[in-house]
């Protein structure tokens, strides 16, 4: 059967420009951390409260920027996930610097995300192809990892939340150490036309 | 140098930790219950059921932790 250019042009995978609205909401978290500093730098809690919610603020709007404009793409998941460790380890830094979160539960942090992203990079080895890791329980600490800047800035029950936090994250990365290290890989998707058997209920 | 009033900082500290973490832990708990006759050889269904009752504790050390800032705790 015979493919018209029309028809083929929409079975191309669609080129996204990394020129997109949700890429530059994404950098736009960037102009953020100056701010984040003066303040802390100057003591003002309130203000850096208020700059690092922005900061957490646009990391949920790139999503829904994406969305809106459909420019979804594997560079713009990437760089969102830099974007969030380079912000949120900036932000942990920085206020265990100026003595306003506890050192110890701060390293650890670090140390665990890092540690995290080079597991990322053996899965993805072990795959032998580009595979974003999902994890749910993941998604949930980086959420809590946002809110830790705050409860810093905001002096709210300090020390709790940091030490709480870290066997919480220890958990949570030996579960995924397994699955990327141990557990089997998923298969790489199936080409439609070889996707389900015949006969297969749709 | 403030934005607003000690006592509306500690509110909206209060509102946007323990309200998102009770929330949280509601909608968490839902989709756990949801989870409950589904497969759990399922690799996707355990990440899913491990995720979920991560996000529980979570929600739940937002909220202790809101109680404690308040002195509640």
């Amino acid at each position: 059967m015979a493919v018209t250019s029309a028809q083929a042009a929409a079975m191309a995978p669609r080129v996204v420009s990394v020129w997109n609205p949700a890429n530059a909401v994404t950098a736009s978290r960037y102009l953020t951390l100056p701010f984040l500093w003066w303040a802390v730098d100057r003591g003002y809690h309130q203000w850096a409260t208020l700059f690092i919610v922005i900061c957490a603020l646009c990391d949920k709007l790139d999503g829904l920027f994406a969305k809106i404009f459909d420019c979804r793409s594997t560079f713009g998941e990437l760089f969102d996930a830099i974007t969030d460790g380079i912000c949120y380890g900036f932000g942990l830094i920085l206020v265990a610097a100026y003595g306003w979160a506890p050192v110890i539960p701060v390293v650890f942090v670090i140390a665990m995300g890092a540690l995290n992203t080079i597991l990322r990079g053996v899965y993805i080895r072990r795959a032998g192809r580009a595979l974003n890791y999902k994890s749910y329980a993941m998604e949930r600490i980086v959420g809590y990892t946002g809110y830790l800047i705050g409860f810093a800035t905001g002096g709210m029950a300090v020390t709790f939340f940091y030490w709480a936090f870290v066997p919480v994250m220890l958990v949570i990365v030996v579960h995924d150490a397994k699955r990327m290290l141990v557990d089997a890989v998923p298969a790489a998707p199936a080409r439609l036309d070889r996707a389900s058997p015949a006969g297969a209920n749709h | 140098m403030n934005l607003v009033s000690d006592g509306t900082f500690r509110f909206l500290l209060s509102v946007t930790t323990g309200g998102v973490g009770g929330l949280w832990t509601i909608h968490d708990l839902v989709f756990l219950a949801r989870l409950r006759g589904a497969d759990r050889r399922d690799p996707l269904v355990a990440d899913q059921r491990f995720g979920y009752v991560m996000g529980v504790v979570i929600g739940m050390i937002g909220v202790i932790g809101t109680l404690r800032f308040n002195g509640v705790l």
